[in-house]
C-alpha cells in the first residue's frame, strides 16, 4: 500500500468525523509517512508496519464517540458510543453490550419501584376512593407521606446513581477500547 | 499479544517524562524493543492527549516537515505514577508466579 493510498482509505473510513477532527489524524499519518521516508524506508514498508487502516479507523472512530459522549451526556452519543466500541470486535460484543444490558435492566426496575412508589397512594384513591372513616383518612395521609416520600428520595438517588453510571460505563468503554485487539 | 496496547499507555507517558517527544519517536523506539501495529500509537496518544494527559504543539524542524511535540502534563505525570507503580507490582507477581512454576527456587 503507497502512501496515497494508505491515506486515501483512512480519509474515507474516517469520513463521518468531523472535517477538523478528521484532517488532525491524516496530519499526524502524514507526518509519520514523511518521516519514515526521510529515514529511507519505502511507502510500503512505513505502511505496512502501521497496521490495517480499517482497524486503526475504527479504534479512531470509537475513541472519538467515547469522547463525545463524555463531554456532552446524552443516550443518542452514549449508543453511538457503544455500537462504536462493538464494531471492534465480537469480544466487545460480549464484554460492552452485555454489562450495558444488565446494567440498563437493574435501572429501569429501579425506576419502576420508585414510580410505584409515587403513585400509590393515588391508585389507592382511585380504587377505593377517600375513606369515610376518619381512622382510615389519618393512615391513608400518613401511607400516603411515607410512600411518596420514599419513592421521591429514591428518584433523587437514581437520578444520581444514573449520572454516575454513566461516567463509570464510558470509562470502561475506554478501558475496551484501550485493552482489546492490542496487536 | 492481548495485553501489550495496555502497556503501550505506559511505554509512552514513561517516554516522555524526562523531555517532551513527537510521535514518530514514540512510534520508533517502541517498535524497536516490540513488534506493535505502529498506527495505534496515534489513536492513543489522542485519547491521552483528550484526557488532558498531554498538551501538543507543533515545532519546524531542520529537515523534513514539522513535528507535533507531546509534552506529559501534571495530571499525565501523576497518571503514570500510578501505572508504573501497578505495573511494578504486577511484574512482581508474574515473576514470582513463573519463578514457583518452573521451580527456580531462591532456597
Amino acid at each position: 500500500m503507497t502512501r496515497r493510498e494508505f491515506m486515501d482509505e483512512m480519509g474515507s473510513l474516517l469520513s463521518e468525523l468531523p472535517d477538523k477532527e478528521r484532517l488532525d489524524i491524516l496530519a499526524d499519518y502524514t507526518e509519520h509517512f514523511l518521516m519514515g521516508i526521510q529515514e529511507g524506508k519505502n511507502e510500503h514498508e512505513i505502511a505496512e508496519a502501521l497496521g490495517s487502516p480499517k482497524l486503526l479507523a475504527r479504534e479512531l472512530l470509537a475513541g472519538y464517540r467515547i469522547n463525545q459522549a463524555q463531554s456532552n451526556a446524552s443516550v443518542g452519543n452514549m449508543t453511538r458510543a457503544i455500537v462504536a466500541t462493538v464494531s471492534l470486535g465480537f469480544f466487545n460484543l460480549i464484554f460492552v453490550l452485555g454489562p450495558f444490558l444488565a446494567l440498563i435492566g437493574v435501572l429501569i426496575s429501579c425506576y419502576c419501584v420508585a414510580v410505584t412508589l409515587l403513585a400509590a397512594p393515588l391508585g389507592m384513591v382511585v380504587q377505593y376512593g377517600i375513606p369515610t372513616v376518619s381512622q382510615e383518612r389519618l393512615f391513608l395521609l400518613f401511607g400516603s407521606l411515607a410512600s411518596v416520600g420514599l419513592g421521591g428520595m429514591l428518584i433523587i438517588g437514581l437520578l444520581r446513581l444514573t449520572r454516575w453510571m454513566y461516567r463509570q460505563f464510558l470509562r470502561y468503554l475506554q478501558f475496551n477500547v484501550q485493552m482489546i485487539r492490542g496487536k | 499479544m492481548q495485553f501489550k496496547k495496555g502497556v503501550l499507555e505506559l511505554c509512552v507517558l514513561v517516554l516522555t517524562a524526562k523531555r517532551d517527544r513527537y510521535g514518530y519517536e514514540l512510534v520508533a523506539s517502541i517498535s524497536e524493543k516490540f513488534h506493535i501495529a505502529e498506527g495505534t500509537v496515534y489513536p492513543l496518544l489522542r485519547r491521552l492527549t483528550q484526557d488532558g494527559y498531554f498538551t501538543t504543539y507543533l515545532m519546524e524542524s531542520q529537515e523534513g516537515p514539522p513535528r507535533k511535540y507531546y509534552r506529559l502534563t501534571k495530571q499525565g505525570r501523576e497518571y503514570m505514577n500510578d501505572l508504573v507503580l501497578e505495573w511494578r507490582i504486577f511484574d512482581r507477581g508474574v515473576n514470582q508466579i513463573i519463578g514457583e512454576g518452573l521451580g527456580y527456587d531462591e532456597t
